[in-house]
């Protein structure tokens, strides 16, 4: 079986392979020359002597370099990887067979077909997870400079970085595989599998790491003993005092300064959280299509 | 496994399967000896591909049960899958495999394999290792298909449909090798077709099937000795004719009617102005495959060997073999 299914999904290994040398040639080609420039805007030493208040110029133009144009060219095929290329690998591991009537041939063997699609899922999920580990190790490098001077918390890191890439790759994977054997069709399972994997990924983008702010912010009270200080929502580092944080609102309340902002701590709560529900997704989505080719008797 | 043991190769009892409210096939029942080459021979949707699936275990029964060997088949279990090489219909196989990568897929799943008899066929046959399967015509993946069942080493062979996408010469070679096949190894097979003259030449054992009934169920040369073809003066009723009548085609001025009556009815109602005729197998086969489904319940014949506690069922008209 392990042959069969190596057999089965050698192209789509080379593929990722590819896809991972791709990757890693825009990385590491866009990572160090963000590292030079970090160098020699002289920010190493700034953080060193003043954690960043001797250079809030220098800290927004080397974020504003590298986060926006050309620089920024990574962050979209991170985004778009885990749903394609999940579903890309899943929806014909059953679809295929089912479409194309090799079910017949495959489940006849001596080989029952429940440890077949056992032994196939997870074959092709440890492939995914190495894939999707390795491009996380790879991204979380890439970012290390910018994440230095700005919060994690932004589009690209917070999908690439941490647990969301590679839960939502298996979510994606997850919901092809069972969309696949539901609708004997590869390019079907491809079309329902990307609709409801848009569910998720809206909470993920729009409340997790978006304007919905779930989980609710937190606030800081700033006493303005000597008269507030005249800091705005972006100010740098942020009125918070921590480059990490991502200041969202400031609002006077008596003598004190209120500040809503999303903590650096914030990042690892988000990622278990939208990673958990992916996590969810692609384990109910496979547990489900394991349970139904199990009983199923037409 | 051989024809003397006395454990039949396929054995079914009240074997049912429903999809929903519709039964697919239902109350089967026979046991056919080992070594037969059986012809399982019905309309489209009679319910053939799905009695296959039931002895191969890709369907579970809704009631009753079907052995292999004696062991009861169980859908998706290794031991029922081990016992049981199936052929599926339209011969399906990775097109973008080639021939070896085939072979090795049957070699990594199945625990019996003969890799040598594999090589050795596709050797004869001429088929090159590295060619990719949708490189192949329809005949030689037909017989890959075969090869692979073949070297899986199972005791049954089970084919829906072989040739039925085969042109004449495929048909004649892939036969042609069933039969050579049987010969060397006492395999036991069954084969759903619609091709008649084809399992007249091959086959000794005839399943019946029309609309989910199994009609007829015994060996050939039994079932065509208990049958006669009856020309006679119209009208005559089919009461007066010696057993009972299966099929009967009316012409102007005479009857002709396929009766399930032996020598020994036929000399007892036998007139002078009748003519009588041993039944041809297709003759047999159309009479039984145009027969309506329930006519067969007053034929009062048995199908399989009786078993104590075996009771009468409507679609019991074969022989006692």
């Amino acid at each position: 079986m392990i042959w069969v299914t190596w057999r089965q999904h050698r192209a789509q290994a080379i593929a990722c392979l590819a896809l991972f040398c791709a990757l890693a040639a825009l990385a590491i080609t866009l990572g160090l020359s963000m590292r030079a420039a970090f160098s020699s805007d002289g920010l190493p030493a700034c953080l060193a002597r003043s954690g960043g208040t001797g250079c809030p110029a220098a800290i927004t133009s080397f974020v504003d370099k590298f986060s926006q144009g050309a620089a920024s060219l990574i962050n979209l095929p991170l985004i778009a990887i885990p749903v394609f290329l999940g579903i890309v690998v899943g929806a014909p591991l059953l679809g295929r067979e089912l479409e194309q009537g090799t079910w017949r041939l495959a489940w006849t063997q001596t080989v029952p077909r429940t440890r077949w699609l056992v032994t196939k899922l997870g074959l092709v999920t440890g492939g995914l997870v190495l894939f999707g580990v390795a491009v996380t190790a790879l991204t979380t490098w890439y970012y290390g400079p910018l994440e230095q001077v700005s919060s994690r918390l932004q589009f690209g890191p917070s999908s690439a970085e941490g647990l969301t890439f590679t839960a939502s790759l298996l979510g994606a994977f997850g919901l092809a595989v069972l969309a696949g054997l539901l609708l004997r069709n590869t390019i079907g399972a491809m079309v329902a599998a990307y609709i409801a994997w848009e569910i998720p990924s809206a909470f993920v983008l729009l409340v997790l790491n978006g304007p919905g702010h779930f989980p609710a912010p937190a606030t800081m009270r700033i006493p303005c003993r000597d008269g507030c200080p005249g800091a705005g929502v972006n100010s740098v580092p942020p009125v918070t005092g921590h480059l990490g944080d991502s200041v969202l609102s400031i609002a006077r309340s008596g003598g004190d300064l209120v500040v809503s902002y999303l903590p650096a701590s914030r990042f690892w709560t988000v990622q278990f959280i939208g990673g958990g529900l992916y996590l969810l997704i692609a384990a109910s989505a496979l547990g489900t299509a394991i349970w139904l080719l199990h009983r199923r008797t037409t | 496994m051989t024809a003397g043991d006395g454990v039949p190769a396929l054995r079914a009892d009240g074997l049912g399967k429903s999809y929903g409210r519709e039964w697919a096939l239902r109350d089967c029942t026979f046991s056919v000896p080992a070594g037969s080459v059986v012809g399982l021979v019905g309309p489209n949707g009679a319910g053939k591909t799905t009695l296959l699936s039931l002895t191969v275990g890709l369907l579970a029964a809704t009631e009753g049960e079907i052995a292999v060997f004696g062991e009861r088949s169980r859908a998706y279990t290794a031991g029922t899958l081990a016992r049981v090489s199936y052929l599926a219909q339209d011969h399906p196989l990775y097109r973008g495999f080639t021939v070896a990568d085939m072979l090795r897929l049957g070699q990594s799943m199945n625990p019996r394999w003969d890799q040598r008899l594999a090589q050795t066929r596709l050797d004869r046959l001429g088929i090159p290792p590295g060619r990719k399967i949708k490189t192949l015509s329809g005949g030689q993946q037909a017989q890959i298909s075969l090869t692979m069942a073949l070297a899986k080493r199972a005791p049954l062979l089970a084919l829906d449909e072989p040739v039925a996408s085969l042109d004449p010469i495929a048909r004649l070679e892939f036969m042609r090798d069933v039969m050579a096949a049987c010969a060397d190894t006492g395999l036991t097979v069954v084969i759903a077709s619609h091709v008649i003259s084809e399992l007249e030449r091959l086959c000794d054992w005839l399943l019946v099937l029309t609309a989910g009934r199994l009609q007829l169920a015994g060996p050939v040369d039994d079932l065509v000795a208990a049958h006669q073809v009856l020309t006679v003066p119209r009208p005559t009723p089919d009461a007066e004719l010696p057993g009972t009548v299966i099929d009967r085609i009316d012409s102007d001025r005479h009857s002709t009617a396929v009766t399930a009556a032996d020598l020994g009815q036929l000399a007892q109602a036998m007139r002078q102005d009748w003519r009588a005729e041993p039944v041809s197998f297709e003759q047999l086969l159309i009479a039984y495959l145009q027969r309506p489904t329930r006519a067969a319940q007053s034929a009062g014949l048995s199908a399989g060997p009786a078993r104590p506690g075996d009771r009468s069922r409507s679609s019991q008209t074969g022989i006692t073999s």
